[in-house]
């Protein structure tokens, strides 16, 4: 029995849009392309016969002209002139199923007879084509003359009232102040007006008074609180990283940053310069840097198991969608498997734009064990930090200027008294441990320099003979099992240290893990350090997070297979890595640098003791075999490294040692020097201890060489075309970059500010109509492209477009002249016919009327209960939630803020994206997993239950009535009209005065029989209690302003 | 005027034109589309005779092992300990978690199965009432995944897609089908109650581009059933009432002065939650469940929160009419110390899923109720981490996994596909594979929906549940 109603919807939605093609061409006007031929032949063809090569049938395209009007296997499907001899009409009004176009089972809605009919047409005119109009740059268009010569304000006025003109309308009477000026007041700061404000603008008699208001509104810190709360849902703003465990992470300063730009109105070349490219500016500012931020705001994993390639690929397409969503309106992510099927975007185009996003040192994979911030990353000093930093850092050069100061001393003192012939073997200064893997009682390896810190055997490593001709047993791993060595090599970068052992491997490891202090590796983000086998290479790292903040070298060349060979390793301490050293039998080995950028410590997430080969989730040391361990508290010279190896080598001739070698050494360990090098770690621990107190942010920073990149095949990561390169180029459809730009993101954002770029300009002054008329003139602002919504005024758009970039970009001059329109100061009041004509508003003869978004719905109950806490800025807070919801989660209870927290404005709620705060979900709020530009607009009963029922909205209500209740007015009357007026902005008319009052009457009659339940509701959120005998007045007036609030006059924008 | 917009017109916007100065009642009447409304869905009727009219959907989140409950692989048992021939694991790709092992060690099921009911199908010992309900179940081992890491295997499940911005199965059929009980949501979530290393998530019930209306609603055990669903204390029913009738004055007063059909709708919505304070407590309120259904649930199914008192919950609320109800119970993710993990496991789910089968039969429902029963992939043959005499784990495995669906329309007592000897692969993938878009397709065809049909249009592209794949399973349909 729904069905039939569920039916004459559709009729009514036909109808109406029938109706209004019918008026939009009257007669045999020429059929317009832009408007009504290419929408229908992207809609129901272009899947089969459009711009998607693989999926294209008969080798026909119908989006363009030469290939719709050439002679094809069948025919020519477009004969210009001619529709009799188009085989394209004879396919749509084809009565054969089998033969129809579209074909019934391609799932395209079949073409009505008025679309039959304007294709037939649109060839019987010429069939011509035209550019898509969105794809070229807008050109000023002439302000059209109009009729009604005394309603516009403005330009955008005469575009608007000449489209109304033309199909007939008129525009609606201006609003009445008070309504407009809680409109206006929201769309520009998203708070309402305080009655204190409204009263001085309603007395304000010039003829100014509104644009007066305006201009306060927009030089409001709310202003930018407001706008940002839009852009918070392109940039995918979150306080958490998504996926499964949504760990917590601290992004906000980019919120502050965007709070920041809008208030000081930064120009949105600037706006959208910064946040693609602000690292890559010449001299780049602070600010212009924490912009980047934008590009990492999106998901990031951590799950056990997860491919690192896989993720990386997926964030980096991430922000090719956001780029393409945020700044072109176009949804580049259809091409991403396969050409796009209704845009001119190719694959190849995709792949050309993710090589400008994914050159930076990052990994698909944040850190499981620590807390580090995926790199790249930028540093966010406090003054006082910078201050301490600085300080550690001129201890530092003075401890090394000391040491350079002792070294020389030393050198002195050697040439006044040649060195002794060293003696040998000489002891090894700095020995933490020494383990010859001969001793092993009770399943533990003894260590030579102290008993009490065995080395241990987990899944027991087997005995084997050692290096040939020695005493000293080795150990033969098998990939899963290890030994370990607590107690022993418990380095940060800034220490001084050597380690040494003997190493033979029995096959080419593409990787293995030989020794490591550090909890895990590929899925998991470990600090520590480690000697690898790389591609059969050996490789030595410190590593904070890995690949940005680590440092690494590797061997030159492979190491020898099937041969013991005697490796050591060194760490000056300076966190450079110059100052590492791998030493192969003895000999300092050419390496090569592959990571240098440690700034930070690399001994959080509990890294564990020193073990040999293996790893969790890594590759072990399959088979691989190890002897003689030394752990050594301190940098070894060369004479060491020589003479360490020499200890245990088979059979060396004893060989006179290099002078130079002895040089080195004795200046490196005279009293002196050691005594100034204990003096220089100090130092760099102090200053390692003021760098890891600053907080780090996401940003971007690119990487010296970019990462070759390739089509995915299918978008699969571990696809990659390699027959088709990707290069960092703009999509060829669209006008070409300046070949003068720099070929990377900084040149992206070039191409996408010049004035020649078809879409920059209007996909932004869309979104800024939407903010003030509730849907953009390309009502989809997400998408431009041929499949958006046509634009409702394409003039208006582009003169808009024009001026906004001539006005220099200037985004509040933009909305000031949007808000100062007559169009925007209608009423939006409007009768039944109107409204049947017009249903989706897109003629603007009246002001739309919107539901106040999730933020502006709780911030108005705030502002207007006077629990507002109006604080700009800062770490998200925890308001109220219902308990219990986090717990399905990883991450703990949520605990709601004490104090000023629970009353903050809405966007600074904490974002959990896993368990986003559900009051706001419920009123539309967008979920934060990936860029949405445009929310959704709904009406459910969970909404009810949330304005009548939430312990934050009944709190308000309740903070509110008690006002009321013992706040100015005469009389009941008096009071409930103040009341009435500071929640909705106007005051009450005859109908609703006694609907409150009935309501207030009975709400005081059953809150006086009943004070302990008048206690209870008064108690609800954290309002401190009234008086007893004010209890059941408060609770009266509170179950009023609670009606109230949930009422269409506070809860809609008219 | 674009297609987009000829589709997805709001529907608000089109009753405020065309039903223009209708009353209250008749517009709620009207407006009944989805959500928590009663109506018909976007589809109006579904293309063609529904076997089934509801769905409940048993998700076991975490991936539970096919080879500890339905696929019986003997050879696993035999040849302990060996390495999973490269024959068998064709160079597939491992998870970064058991992929660096020197050694694959397969490894077989310390539990004994055996073969049940009529139709003989094997079932393990720790599933004793599962096998007393087999010839009720459709049991489908060739079920397979692309994705090898939790969060987009159920994302995958639930939405179509492993990246997250997809509706969720019982959003689209919201949408599609509507509610059947004018005071209760169309689509319903139960979370067991417990801690667990898989959390659960709200994306895995949204509407992603679909109106937030669709979205699960997530019964809770606690005072809410429904989040903000009591009044705040002090404000009785009857106080609600006057609230509400003054508010309607307000708003009948409003909508005079301005014409907007939006009002209208805000009113009744309004009526709904009313409505709906009763009518959920009414479904969760399980105290006038007689003694005998609490036996058959078991003991668990009196503690609000468990496995068991959510099954009879489902039943409950299939009972009335709600279209989609998911069950979400996490714990299945057993990488180590599989055989102290998964006895618990079975035990917390056995009985109740055994006995709503049961239950929904006598009461007739099962023929028009479709219960699927399983996770987001399976679990590997070989041990993860280190097999010893009575210990291993078993990483994720996505190549072949056990689920199983009964009632509304789904052949009875059968079992459907095999694997290869050791459990690894399946042996005709295709003839007898099962791919999630597969299952959705098969899902929605018993549903009376042809999924290809079920479409929204969105930044300019039409989706569907099914993406660009899926076939409807004809051997799994009665």
């Amino acid at each position: 029995m729904r069905a039939p109603a569920a039916n004459l919807l559709f009729v009514a939605v036909f109808t109406a849009a029938a109706g209004f093609m019918s008026r939009e061409k009257p007669g045999d006007a020429p059929v317009d392309f832009q408007r009504d031929v290419r929408p229908l032949l992207a809609d129901r063809c272009f899947s089969c016969h459009g711009p998607d090569e693989a999926a294209r049938k008969e080798n026909l395209r119908l989006d363009l002209r030469e290939s719709a009007t050439a002679l094809k296997k069948h025919g020519v499907a477009v004969e210009p002139g001619k529709p009799e001899e188009s085989l394209m009409i004879e396919k749509i009004y084809e009565t054969d199923a089998a033969q129809a176009m579209p074909p019934p089972d391609s799932g395209r809605k079949p073409l009505s007879p008025a679309e039959k009919e304007i294709l037939r047409k649109w060839i019987a005119q010429g069939a011509k084509y035209e550019a898509f109009w969105a794809f070229v740059a807008p050109k000023k268009p002439a302000v059209p003359p109009v009729k009604r010569a005394d309603w516009p304000k403005g330009e955008i006025d005469r575009f608007v009232l000449s489209s109304m003109e033309r199909e007939g309308f008129s525009p609606s009477p201006p609003a009445d102040r008070a309504t407009l000026a809680r409109r206006v007041a929201f769309d520009l700061t998203g708070l309402p007006l305080d009655t204190a404000e409204l009263d001085r603008y309603l007395s304000d008699a010039n003829a100014d008074a509104y644009e007066k208001l305006v201009d306060r509104l927009l030089a409001s810190s709310a202003y930018g609180e407001r706008m940002a709360a839009d852009w918070l849902d392109l940039a995918r703003y979150a306080d958490t990283y998504g996926y499964q465990a949504d760990a917590h992470r601290d992004v906000w300063p980019y919120r502050n940053w965007v709070i920041r730009q809008f208030n000081e109105n930064l120009p949105y070349d600037d706006f959208m310069t910064w946040q693609i490219a602000g690292d890559l500016l010449p001299h780049a500012k602070f600010d212009q840097v924490l912009g980047t931020a934008f590009q990492r705001m999106h998901r990031q994993t951590n799950e056990g198991g997860s491919t690192e390639e896989e993720f990386r690929v997926e964030y980096v397409s991430d922000r090719v969608h956001t780029f393409g969503t945020t700044f072109l309106g176009l949804t580049i992510e259809c091409a991403r498997c396969h050409d796009h099927k209704f845009d001119p975007l190719t694959q190849q185009d995709y792949y050309n734009l993710c090589s400008f996003f994914g050159n930076i040192d990052e990994s698909g994979l944040y850190s499981y064990f620590t807390n580090a911030t995926p790199t790249p990353v930028m540093t966010m000093e406090t003054p006082e930090q910078k201050e301490a930093i600085e300080r550690a850092q001129s201890d530092v050069e003075s401890a090394i200027q000391a040491l350079r100061i002792a070294r020389i001393e030393a050198e002195v003192q050697l040439l006044r008294e040649p060195a002794q012939p060293p003696h040998q073997p000489r002891e090894i200064v700095g020995l933490e441990g020494m383990y010859h893997f001969d001793k092993v009682a009770e399943g533990k390896l003894q260590n030579e320099v102290s008993k009490d810190k065995p080395g241990i055997m987990n899944d027991g490593p087997a005995p084997v003979p050692g290096v040939a001709g020695k005493r000293n047993g080795a150990l033969q791993l098998s990939g899963d099992n290890n030994a370990q060595f607590p107690g022993v090599g418990e380095w940060n970068y800034t220490d001084p240290f050597s380690l040494s052992l003997w190493i033979e491997t029995p096959d080419r490891k593409e990787r293995a893990v030989v020794l490591k202090r550090s909890r895990a590796w590929t899925d998991a983000g470990s600090q520590g350090y480690q000697i690898l086998i790389e591609k059969g290479k050996l490789s030595f790292a410190l590593v904070h997070f890995w690949p940005g903040d680590a440092i690494c070298i590797e061997t030159e060349r492979e190491i020898p297979v099937g041969e013991w060979t005697h490796a050591a390793v060194s760490n000056d301490g300076s966190g450079a890595a110059s100052g590492l050293k791998i030493y192969l039998n003895g000999k300092v080995a050419p390496t090569r640098v592959v990571r240098d950028c440690l700034t930070k410590s690399i001994t959080g997430g509990d890294p564990g003791a020193l073990t040999l080969g293996e790893r969790f989730r890594d590759m072990g040391f399959k088979n691989g075999k190890v002897a003689d361990l030394a752990v050594i508290g301190r940098e070894i010279t060369r004479l060491e490294a020589l003479e360490i190896y020499q200890m245990n080598a088979p059979a060396t001739p004893a060989a006179e040692p290099d002078p130079e070698l002895v040089r080195e050494f004795v200046m490196n360990s005279s009293k002196d020097v050691e005594a100034a090098k204990i003096s220089l770690r100090d130092a760099r621990r102090k200053l390692a201890a003021a760098r890891d107190a600053v907080v780090e942010m996401m940003c971007m920073k690119e990487m010296r060489e970019p990462r070759p990149a390739y089509v995915l095949t299918r978008g699969r990561y571990d696809q990659p075309d390699l027959k088709r390169p990707a290069a960092a180029r703009t999509p060829a459809a669209l006008p070409p970059m300046d070949p003068a730009f720099p070929k990377n993101r900084l040149g992206l954002a070039r191409w996408l500010t010049d004035a020649t770029n078809p879409l920059a300009a209007r996909v932004a002054v869309n979104r800024l109509w939407a903010v003030c008329f509730g849907r953009g003139i390309v009502a989809t602002t997400e998408n431009l492209g041929i499949q958006g919504a046509p634009p409702s005024n394409r003039e208006l758009l582009d003169w808009l477009a024009v001026t906004f970039v001539q006005s220099g970009w200037d985004i509040k001059a933009m909305l000031r002249r949007m808000v100062t329109s007559a169009a925007y100061c209608q009423a939006s009041d409007a009768p039944p016919e109107i409204r049947e004509r017009d249903p989706e508003n897109r003629l603007l003869a009246r002001a739309p009327a919107r539901r106040l978004s999730s933020e502006m719905m709780r911030d108005q109950m705030l502002a207007v209960s006077g629990l507002l806490v109006n604080k700009i800025g800062g770490a998200s807070v925890k308001p109220y939630q219902p308990p219990g919801l986090w717990s399905i989660g990883w991450g703990g209870e949520y605990q709601t803020d004490a104090g000023e927290g629970r009353h903050r404005r809405s966007l600074y709620t904490y974002w959990r994206r896993t368990v986003p705060p559900p009051n706001m979900i419920l009123f539309d709020s967008t979920k934060r997993d990936v860029c949405v530009a445009r929310r959704q607009n709904t009406n459910t009963p969970l909404q009810s239950l949330v304005l009548m029922n939430d312990p934050q909205f009944v709190e308000g209500a309740v903070a509110l009535g008690r006002r009321a209740a013992a706040g100015g007015g005469a009389d009941d009357a008096e009071k409930l009209k103040l009341l009435f007026r500071t929640v909705c902005g106007r005051a009450p008319e005859p109908a609703e005065s006694s609907a409150l009052a009935e309501l207030l009457g009975a709400e005081r009659a059953e809150f006086n029989k009943n004070t302990a339940g008048a206690g209870e509701f008064l108690q609800s959120g954290g309002v401190a209690d009234s008086a007893p005998a004010e209890r059941a007045e408060s609770a009266a007036f509170a179950s009023v302003a609670l009606t109230i609030l949930s009422s269409d006059a506070a809860v809609t924008l008219r | 005027m674009s297609p987009e917009f000829i589709d997805n017109f709001s529907r608000r916007e089109m009753l405020k034109s065309a039903f223009f100065g209708a009353g209250a009642a008749a517009f709620a009447e009207l407006l009944g589309v989805g959500g928590a409304a009663g109506g018909t869905g976007v589809l109006g009727s579904p293309h063609f005779a529904p076997r089934a009219k509801r769905v409940i959907y048993l998700l076991q989140t975490g991936g539970p092992s096919q080879l500890e409950t339905f696929d019986y692989k003997p050879i696993l048992n035999k040849r302990r300990g060996e390495p999973l021939p490269d024959s068998v694991r064709r160079g597939q790709r491992l998870t970064g978690m058991s992929g660096n092992q020197s050694l694959l060690p397969v490894v077989g099921s310390p539990y004994k199965f055996h073969q049940y009911g009529e139709s003989r199908a094997w079932v393990s010992e720790l599933l004793p009432r599962t096998a007393g309900v087999v010839d009720e179940l459709c049991i489908i081992k060739t079920m397979y995944t692309e994705a090898i890491n939790h969060d987009p295997a159920i994302t995958f499940f639930c939405t179509g897609a492993e990246q997250a911005g997809r509706p969720s199965m019982g959003a689209w059929l919201a949408y599609g089908l509507g509610s059947a009980n004018a005071n209760l949501p169309a689509f319903v979530v139960l979370c067991t109650n417990k801690a667990a290393d898989q959390p659960l998530y709200a994306r895995l019930w949204g509407t992603g581009f679909l109106p937030s209306e669709f979205q699960g609603v997530q019964f809770l055990a606690g005072k809410d059933p429904v989040l903000y669903l009591n009044n705040p204390g002090g404000i009785s029913r009857d106080a609600r009432r006057r609230q509400l009738d003054a508010l309607d004055k307000l708003q009948q007063n409003q909508f005079n002065k301005t014409g907007d059909g939006e009002i209208l709708s805000r009113m009744a919505q309004a009526e709904m939650a009313f409505r709906m304070q009763m009518s959920v407590p009414e479904v969760t309120d399980l105290s006038a469940e007689p003694e005998e259904v609490f036996k058959l649930y078991g003991d668990d199914s009196r503690k609000p929160g468990t496995y068991a008192y959510h099954c009879l919950l489902a039943r409950r609320l299939a009972e009335r009419g709600v279209r989609f109800i998911q069950l979400l119970h996490p714990g299945w993710d057993h990488h180590d110390h599989l055989p102290s993990g998964i006895p618990g496991l079975c035990r917390e789910t056995d009985q109740g899923s055994a006995a709503l089968i049961i239950d929904l039969k006598r009461r007739g429902l099962l023929d028009d109720t479709l219960v699927v029963w399983g996770g987001e992939f399976g679990r590997t043959n070989y041990s993860q981490g280190k097999l010893t005499d009575n210990d291993f784990g078993r990483d994720h495995h996505p190549r072949c996994f056990s689920i199983w669906m009964a009632g509304g329309g789904a052949k009875r007592g059968v079992s459907h596909g095999e694997t290869d000897e050791y459990g690894y692969n399946i042996q005709d993938i295709k003839n007898e594979g099962v791919h999630v878009h597969d299952l959705h397709a098969t899902m929605l065809h018993l549903l009376g929906v042809d999924h290809e049909k079920l479409i929204y249009r969105y930044q300019g592209r039409d989706f569907r549940l099914t993406d660009v794949a899926g076939k409807v399973i004809k051997n799994l349909v009665a």
